[in-house]
């Protein structure tokens, strides 16, 4: 009966829905602050919430509730609550509990003991006292669908899918593990992109620029250096290097060690102060940015005292140069592959907001021997130029013939005897790429290959990073020396490797796409993604109430305009039984039970049945008068589909009572 | 080629002639003929790199990202190869072992692999004992200056390094270079081969005192 109230106050505008843009966007994934972006109009933008911020920090809560918080309101909790709330967590992507780099570092967090899988050698996160282990994976996945649903809502739509960035030095494994938080948070990912690549694209872009450009990028927890080449629409990365273990957060940390110093907390101490510690010395190197000196009031352990903490810029740059120096190394080692003199250079990009610090811009200048260029927001530019790759991905590229070639950022080889390794491609070779190498038994009736795939520029094996393991097996006995075993690496343009081993003279082969020891199993994300189905319930909840509401809010309108229109058709019996039924809708609206307001909707509809058919009839009978027959007969054909919808409403509220 | 779309002959280019659709690369195809480049060690560099980027453009599965799998795979194939031309083409090294391998002289290093066309092992070349012998004696020269801390002796071995390796590229040059298409003689290659495998030594010497010297610069505080 709604639907005949529609009908007749509004003949011809039924309800419209959104036309559903399908688009891809572009994801900046960081260590601080995450972004989205789209290409609108043939420009890229960044996406904002409804208070105009374009980042959302990348910060996720765990409420003892179950309830998960994502973004600013995370952050605020952060200090209340430091175990519960995990920050820079792209620092734990992709490492096992015996990384070091990844736990060894002044944290507030507690980590999970390792499952019953003995193999399992993810680092998990013990969250809301310990009743919950969440993996740096799941709480970037929290991330992404914030970011997803952000980005949903602008669009009106699904999203066809993202590119999301990551360091040019991150790892297969740390690239394995932010592809499958994608998949856990629903979003089809097109392409993993190099983060200085992504800057370069929208420098490119915007300035139309040709020649050869570095781009320095020190993010919160990653630094990375590439030497790019823009011509004809080609974007060629010469060179890439860096350390997924060094960035702004390490700068907190520097300034955090003197306040403790300074303040004379020794000793244990607890979550909740290394985290205000940590909180302060961010505000205050964010203030040293552009004042020369910085103070700041820091809460006590004891809880009743708080301590003033003040810092001059050049004792803060004194505290940071020690670190930022360690970026000078793997400056020069890719300018020295790229094969490029510094003072060959157009320019230097700066990406990442830890370039703002005056001592970085210095340090930058004096390296490269030229002022860095900052035109576009450091924070941004990378999510911008992850937004026209997406745009280039999804078909809708103006850009035309733009091109981005991509390289590995680190050696991959396989294991000889010794423990040497021997590496098969090698870094800054431009994806896709594959080789072919050739291996022999060393053992007389040897009848098997373990191969053991590694990542690293080291020569030991020690040394390297593992990738996968694999065995061929079933080679017939022969002296040692005479099987021939060919190898072939194969890197998409992911950067995702795949080999193959074929054992020439049976023809025995094995192939393996290179999902690393201690990332994720297919088998663990099917499980979190079944996990997901959980939430997922209340999704739907979430959803088929928002529908309605829309429902009531549409029905309780129509019916106040059909009230309007035609009153003479009113009894007030009638008027009584809306008005009370409009009422209890209202009161049902501002609940949470989307079957209460189903049967409120339902309530309204029965109540107006009496009237609407009234006015139906009024309707169809104003339409015959003075009509010819052969014009009510056409008419009588398209009216069929209004009554047909009439009887239906009819039968249904008939079914309810 | 048979075009695995269209199921026509679809000729000899990535393209099929009749209906457009990618064809798989041909795994035969030299550095060269991939490239679209004259076989020979002088390189227009400049044009060479116009001739990779315009191939990159047409095959690069950035472009095949929506299209039929046999086209992504085929797409996939061309850009492996064409990556591996250019990289070898474009570094004067790395050209001239291929050339060399092209004629039959085996200087195949420990990173090398055995590139399309090569019948692999046919003369196998090595260092001459002395040669060998006096490259050991200027490493421990090196060793010893670096351990002594003395930076004027470790900069002037480098230079004479750099010397000597300069002057192995220019044999390399000279020997390969024969003008023309025509591919040099059995004593320009064994001059080449020779100075080749000379020069990897020399590098290594290079590698080392580079290495050396970006510790240094760390050490003196990363400016």
């Amino acid at each position: 009966m709604a639907e005949a109230l529609f009908q007749i106050s509004e003949p011809g505008a039924s309800r419209v829905k959104h036309a559903c843009r399908t688009r891809a966007v572009g994801i900046d994934l960081g260590t601080t602050n995450s972004l989205v972006a789209i290409v609108d109009g043939g420009r890229p933008i960044c996406l904002t919430d409804d208070r105009d911020h374009v980042l959302v920090p990348s910060v996720v809560h765990y409420a003892a509730d179950g309830t998960v918080v994502v973004g600013a309101e995370a952050r605020a909790l952060a200090s209340r609550f430091p175990r519960d709330t995990i920050a820079s967590v792209k620092r734990f992507m992709g490492r096992g509990p015996g990384d070091a780099e990844a736990t060894r570092r002044l944290t507030p967090y507690l980590f999970a003991p390792s499952g019953p899988n003995a193999n399992e050698a993810v680092v998990r996160f013990s969250v809301t006292g310990g009743t919950r282990a969440v993996t740096p994976l799941e709480v970037s996945a929290e991330i992404l669908k914030a970011l997803r649903a952000r980005a949903e809502a602008a669009l009106g739509g699904p999203l066809a899918g993202a590119v999301i960035t990551v360091p040019a030095y991150f790892d297969d494994g740390q690239r394995q593990a932010t592809r499958d938080a994608g998949r856990l948070a629903g979003i089809e990912v097109l392409r993993l992109l190099n983060e200085p690549t992504a800057a370069a694209l929208a420098y490119g872009l915007d300035k139309q620029a040709e020649g050869t450009f570095a781009v320095f990028d020190l993010g919160g927890g990653t630094f990375d250096v590439s030497i790019l080449k823009l011509q004809e629409g080609v974007f060629e990365v010469k060179s890439t290097g860096g350390d997924s273990a060094l960035g702004g957060d390490d700068f907190d940390r520097a300034i955090a060690h003197a306040i403790i110093g300074r303040l004379g907390l020794g000793g244990e101490i607890d979550p909740g102060t290394i985290r205000r510690v940590l909180d302060a010395a961010r505000v205050l190197k964010e203030k040293l940015t552009t004042e020369s000196e910085a103070a700041i009031e820091i809460a006590l352990p004891d809880g009743d005292r708080t301590a003033t903490m003040r810092l001059h810029r050049a004792e803060m740059d004194a505290l940071v140069a020690p670190v930022l120096a360690r970026c000078g190394p793997a400056v020069r080692r890719a300018l020295k592959d790229a094969g490029v003199d510094a003072s060959a250079l157009s320019g230097v990009i700066l990406v990442g907001g830890a370039t703002r610090m005056p001592l970085v811009r210095q340090f930058v200048e004096k390296l490269f021997g030229q002022p860095p260029l900052a035109d576009i927001d450091p924070d941004q530019v990378v999510a911008l130029g992850a937004a026209v790759q997406a745009d280039i991905l999804a078909g809708g590229a103006v850009q035309g013939d733009l091109l981005l070639l991509d390289v590995v950022p680190l050696s991959l080889g396989l294991e000889t005897m010794g423990g040497v390794v021997e590496k098969i491609i090698h870094r800054n070779t431009t994806v896709p790429c594959g080789a072919t190498q050739t291996f022999t038994t060393y053992a007389d009736k040897q009848t098997g290959f373990e191969l053991k795939v590694l990542q690293g520029e080291r020569e030991l094996v020690a040394d390297c990073r593992p990738l996968a393991e694999f065995s061929l097996k079933g080679i017939p006995p022969m002296p040692a020396g005479m099987a021939r075993l060919e190898v072939t690496f194969t890197v998409d343009a992911d950067g995702i490797l795949r080999v193959k081993a074929r054992e020439e003279i049976t023809g025995q082969e094995a192939t393996i796409d290179v999902k690393p020891s201690y990332g994720l199993t297919d088998d663990e994300v099917e499980r979190m993604l079944l996990d997901s189905f959980a939430h997922a319930e209340e999704d739907v909840k979430a959803r088929l109430l928002a529908e309605q509401r829309v429902e009531a809010q549409g029905i309780t309108s129509a019916a106040r305009l059909a009230m309007a229109d035609a009153p003479e058709l009113l009894t007030d019996a009638d008027r009584v039984a809306i008005e009370a039924a409009l009422v209890a809708l209202a009161r049902a609206e501002v609940g949470n039970d989307h079957q209460a307001i189903r049967a409120a909707v339902e309530e309204v509809d029965h109540a107006s049945k009496e009237f609407a058919g009234r006015r139906m009839n009024r309707a169809i009978g104003s339409g015959l008068r003075g009509k010819d027959v052969a014009a009510v007969e056409a008419k009588a054909d398209e009216t069929a589909s209004k009554r047909d919808l009439a009887t239906r409403a009819g039968s249904h509220a008939g079914h309810s009572h | 080629m048979i075009c695995w779309s269209c199921e026509r002959e679809g000729g000899g280019g990535p393209f099929c002639g009749a209906c457009k659709a990618l064809l798989p690369p041909d795994d035969a195809a030299d550095h060269f003929a991939v490239l679209g480049l004259p076989r020979g060690y002088a390189l227009d560099f400049p044009a060479a790199e116009v001739a990779y980027q315009k191939l990159s453009r047409q095959l690069h599965p950035d472009r095949f990202a929506t299209a039929d799998p046999r086209a992504r795979r085929a797409s996939l194939g061309h850009t492996v190869q064409l990556n591996e031309a250019w990289r070898t083409l474009k570094d004067p090294v790395r050209r001239a072992e291929y050339l060399l391998e092209l004629a039959g002289v085996d200087v195949a290093s420990d990173d090398q692999k055995t590139g399309p066309g090569v019948d692999r092992g046919t003369r196998r070349l090595a260092a001459p004992p002395a040669f060998l012998l006096d490259i050991l004696e200027v490493h421990d020269d090196l060793g010893n200056a670096q351990r002594a801390g003395d930076a004027v002796k470790v900069a002037f071995l480098t230079e004479e390094m750099r010397g000597r390796a300069g002057e192995a590229m220019k044999i390399i040059a000279t020997a390969l270079d024969t003008g023309s298409t025509q591919a040099p003689d059995q004593g320009r290659l064994d001059e080449a081969a020779r100075a080749l495998i000379a020069l990897r030594y020399y590098r290594r010497f290079l590698d080392e005192a580079d290495a050396y010297e970006e510790r240094g610069a760390d050490r003196s505080g990363g400016g």
